[in-house]
């Protein structure tokens, strides 16, 4: 007697499930690439259209400081992800912080944040911007890196580095700007824990400490 | 004999400047008490508070002197000049950079080195004859001793020099003894050169990032802890070869994947 396992029928059977399971890993695959290629492509687009407005601004001459810090504003508005920057600028002293300090330290964040742009703003003037390549950092993140070059050859050119969130339901935002290896968040991020560490971890003590700064 | 004896003489008086340096931080580190981990503002920096101070005397010496100076030079000096000794400054580092590179095993980036050193000597480095020498990653005696896997020790602020961690500073010295420039300039006039790169270098670095320099100086809340996380960033970057490449990564990665498990 054949046993059932050895029958051509059930052979054919198994070809056939094979098949299946292998085209539907390969389609997973392909559907994952396609999305990892549309957060890539989604996150180049947006440094790109950040990078246009910028130098459009860079372009308008005798802008004063008053229109140049709301210019800034606008700009940082629509191009980056400001919550998540607040937390992560916070580190793990972000969860302890009362309501109340969380809301007082978005708005000085902001503040400082926007402060520090407005004041290197015009060192981009006479730089170019070329994309040389974007990779996916989990589902979440996009690191898109790029080239300053000086048009007039005088600064020697720079890497930069992007962090573009791509989270889901929200807009594309950047989260963080790395030059020469230096990420401006996580600076921003290990002065302020230095500033709460030095302070006996009070949160307030970095407001405070950045309302000052801000008045002086 | 008396040729011997001149470039040792050269040697000591170079090497000197940086033994005294270092040795001033080392003994001054040695007299400080370590804070406990819960007093510190990062954990890597056990002596702050000498540091801090150390680091108010430099910011001092940064303002009456360094600041002025850069401040002149980037002004003053056509940008032609300054891309000469910009260049001979790059140029003049080569010698260390082949050899660290060849200590850990580098090949591609000693060959680089040494032949960029050869081919740019003809002019003394002021002139750039190699079209692209991007390639070639700055390599020091700490980055060595980093490979070597020696520990990167405490952090701490010295006298002049700045931000450096105990391993560093280590490499610092071992790259002024190591560095076979000095032996090369047997003329006086090149003498003279080889003596002024290190200053020259700290305001050459201080013009090329003066606005960048000074919005830290002027505007950090804390300028301390920020040019002590710069400098670890830096460091981090060079130790991974990744400062001024366009790899798609950096040393922060972690930084930010921790973040978004978090949330």
């Amino acid at each position: 007697m054949t046993p059932v396992l050895a029958t051509p029928r059930f052979d054919n059977l198994y070809r056939m499930l094979t098949l299946l399971i292998l085209l539907w890993g390969l389609s997973i695959c392909a559907l994952q690439q396609a999305k990892a290629d549309d957060h890539s492509a989604a996150a180049e687009a947006h440094i790109e259209a950040m990078i246009g407005s910028a130098k459009n601004l860079l372009a308008i001459q005798n802008s004063d400081s008053s229109t140049r810090l709301r210019q800034v504003t606008e700009l940082l508005d629509t191009y980056f992800d400001f919550p998540s920057i607040t937390r992560f600028s916070a580190g793990q002293y972000w969860r302890a912080a009362s309501a109340a300090e969380k809301q007082e330290y978005e708005l000085v964040i902001r503040e400082v944040i926007i402060g520090t742009v407005v004041r290197n703003f015009d060192q981009l003037k006479g730089l170019e911007y070329s994309h040389v390549a974007s990779i996916e950092k989990g589902s979440k993140l996009v690191l898109v890196s790029g080239l300053f070059s000086d048009t007039v050859g005088d600064r020697p050119s720079m890497s930069v580095n992007w962090r573009v969130t791509t989270l889901p339901g929200k807009p594309i935002k950047v989260l963080d700007i790395e030059i020469e290896n230096i990420s401006m968040l996580v600076t921003q991020k290990q002065e302020n824990i230095a500033i709460i560490r030095k302070n006996k971890g009070e949160f307030s003590a970095l407001i405070a400490a950045m309302r000052e700064k801000l008045a002086s | 004999m008396r040729f011997f004896i001149r470039i040792i003489g050269q040697k000591i008086s170079r090497v000197s400047l940086g033994f005294f340096v270092s040795s001033v931080a080392i003994s001054f580190v040695s007299g400080c008490t370590s804070l406990p981990e819960n007093r510190r503002s990062d954990l890597r920096d056990p002596f702050e508070n000498e540091n801090r101070e150390v680091f108010a005397f430099n910011l001092g010496f940064d303002t009456y002197v360094v600041e002025p100076v850069a401040d002149a030079y980037r002004t003053g000096v056509p940008q032609s000049g300054q891309r000469a000794i910009g260049n001979h400054i790059k140029w003049a580092g080569m010698p260390s950079t082949a050899i660290n590179s060849a200590l850990q095993g580098k090949a591609e980036n000693a060959g680089l080195a040494t032949l960029n050193f050869l081919i740019n000597g003809l002019t003394l480095g002021f002139a750039d004859l190699m079209e692209d020498d991007t390639g070639v990653h700055k390599e020091d005696f700490g980055q060595t001793l980093a490979a070597a896997n020696v520990p990167e020790g405490s952090f701490l602020m010295v006298p002049f020099m700045g931000p450096k961690t105990t391993r560093s500073l280590v490499g610092t010295i071992g790259d002024m003894v190591i560095n076979p420039v000095g032996i090369l300039a047997r003329s006086d006039e090149l003498q003279t050169i080889n003596t002024l790169q290190i200053p020259v270098a700290a305001v050459d670095l201080r013009a090329r990032t003066f606005d960048a320099f000074n919005d830290v100086k002027y505007n950090a809340i804390d300028p301390y802890s920020r040019v002590r996380s710069i400098y670890y960033q830096t460091r981090a970057g060079m130790l991974e070869d990744r400062v001024s490449s366009t790899i798609g990564s950096s040393a922060s990665d972690n930084e930010f994947d921790a973040f978004f498990e978090d949330e």
